[in-house]
């Protein structure tokens, strides 16, 4: 009796665990059923939430692209705004400093015999550094730098590059044999290699020696330059190179409060101009090697041109028969010579001699004084007092 | 390059200021390298003048096989007198060149003391 109760018991907790378990399993599965569809429902939603956010995103792009753009419009509008004006302001500094320099040769060769001349010269020193500085500030704002129309040798032209550095004295140039700038070469590579010194003698001790040296590579001639400077690390060369090579060429608003815009100069002249400058090389003396290479279209050999200054030498030593006399005290004696007559050809430049004969010097120092009364211009050089002579 | 707004300034200037030619030097002294003062190349110093700029070669070409005055320098040369008395101060400093300073001009002396010396020589002339 008891056994069949337990059956019967068990029996019955079987139906229900079976019962339980048939339940369990219809509610789970429904509640699957229903997670998948909350879970596809989310995922609509979410889609769609983000395909909101890529539009807004798409739309937030290119309202900064425009934004950043109208930015870079304004700010190329404004940067050719300050160059329009500095480039006015520019080329008025740059005529005048020429005209002064023009001016202030005048002066010095009329009263070059006078104890002012030293004044002068220092006047026509610190002139030239401003002229420079013209022609510097005139080139960023792109306007034409100023023009020679006579090759000149490079022995001249790296002279003239010195003129403008304030310790000029500090620069040695070699002389090269024969070698001339052509014309259009004169200005740009004299005011490069003149921001080259600059920076050299900027960067070194203000003792120490600038080398200027020539050298023929095959058909490019290299002006080098070698000061005893503390050298570039290499950003700054690498700087430097970008800077030299003419492009990427930094906004006048980003030079600075006190600008340096040697190497941007630099640049700028010498891709106009196609030459190359670069300055990674290491001088002899640890400093900074800088090399201008002159492609060969940009110079030739002096022969065919003599320079001003060196003419009318040769013309004149045909002198004599070759003997020297000589007095007992082992002093020349004075004899008859071929004169040189300066004539002026008119030019404004150095001027250029031809020689003519003459019956001696003292002839020939009159006409000088003559043809200096006659052409009452400045460009023509009387040595001062000669007239008291 | 050129602007077609702004033409091209045109730079007319040497291009070899005198202060380079001068190479930054003083002027001499005034009472050296007058105009009249006499100037002639030493023996063998244009051979030693490879290294000199163009402008003192120049002067050691003309002042070679012979003399010259500093004003005839001056005047053949085309530079200015100071410029070329630079040039000589410092050629005279390397070496280069003899230099014969004019005679100078007489000194004023006292007259009496002139005419008491005159008359002491008299003295003695007439005393022997």
């Amino acid at each position: 009796m008891t056994q069949d109760v337990l059956l019967w018991c068990l029996v019955a907790i079987a139906v229900t665990a079976v019962a339980a378990v048939v339940a369990l399993v219809l509610r789970s599965r429904a509640l699957g059923r229903r997670k998948r569809e909350s879970e596809a429902a989310l995922e609509a939603r979410l889609r769609y939430a983000q395909g909101e956010l890529d539009r807004a995103q798409a739309a937030l792009t290119t309202l900064r692209d425009e934004q950043d753009g109208v930015i870079r419009e304004a700010e190329q509008a404004a940067e050719e705004n300050t160059k329009s004006v500095l480039k006015g302001a520019a080329r008025f500094l740059q005529s005048l400093a020429a005209e002064q320099t023009t001016l202030l040769d005048g002066v010095q060769r009329e009263y070059g015999g006078h104890a002012v001349l030293s004044d002068l010269m220092d006047i026509t020193h610190a002139n030239a550094q401003m002229a420079r500085k013209a022609q510097g500030i005139a080139v960023m704002c792109g306007a034409p730098l100023g023009r020679r129309n006579q090759p000149a040798s490079v022995y001249d032209v790296v002279r003239s590059a010195q003129s403008q550095i304030r310790n000029f004295q500090r620069v040695e140039i070699m002389q090269p044999s024969g070698i001339a700038l052509k014309a259009s070469a004169v200005a740009p590579v004299a005011l490069a290699v003149a921001e080259l010194l600059d920076n050299a003698a900027s960067f070194s001790q203000a003792d120490a020696p600038i080398e200027v040296t020539f050298r023929q590579a095959q058909k490019n001639l290299c002006i080098v330059i070698d000061d005893a400077g503390v050298g570039m690390g290499d950003e700054d060369r690498q700087r430097a190179s970008a800077l030299l090579s003419g492009e990427g060429l930094p906004r006048l608003s980003q030079l600075g409060t006190q600008p340096k815009f040697g190497f941007p100069v630099i640049g700028l002249i010498a891709r106009q101009h196609g030459f190359t400058v670069d300055v990674t090389g290491v001088s002899r003396y640890g400093g900074v090697r800088a090399v201008v290479l002159l492609p060969e279209e940009l110079w030739t050999m002096e022969e065919t041109l003599p320079p001003a200054t060196e003419a009318p030498v040769s013309t004149i030593r045909p002198m004599e028969t070759g003997r020297s006399a000589r007095t007992a005290g082992g002093l020349p004696k004075r004899g008859s010579r071929i004169s040189p007559t300066g004539v002026t050809t008119g030019g404004e430049q150095a001027p250029r001699r031809s020689a003519r004969r003459g019956t001696g010097s003292l002839a020939a120092l009159q006409r000088g004084t003559q043809s200096a009364r006659d052409t009452a211009s400045f460009d023509i050089p009387t040595p001062g007092g000669s007239e008291n002579a | 390059m050129s602007d077609e707004l702004d033409s091209e300034l045109e730079l007319t200037a040497p291009l070899v200021p005198l202060f380079v030619i001068a190479q930054g030097r003083a002027l001499p002294r005034e009472s050296e390298y007058e105009h009249t003062t006499i100037i002639t190349a030493q023996d063998g110093a244009v051979a030693a003048a490879r290294t000199l700029a163009p402008e003192a070669r120049t002067v050691l070409d003309l002042i070679a096989d012979g003399f010259l005055s500093v004003a005839e320098v001056a005047a053949h040369t085309r530079l200015p007198l100071g410029i070329v008395r630079i040039l000589l101060a410092q050629m005279a400093e390397d070496g280069l060149i003899h230099v014969r300073n004019p005679v100078p001009h007489a000194e004023r002396h006292d007259p009496v003391l002139l005419t008491a010396v005159l008359d002491g020589l008299m003295r003695i002339r007439t005393g022997a």
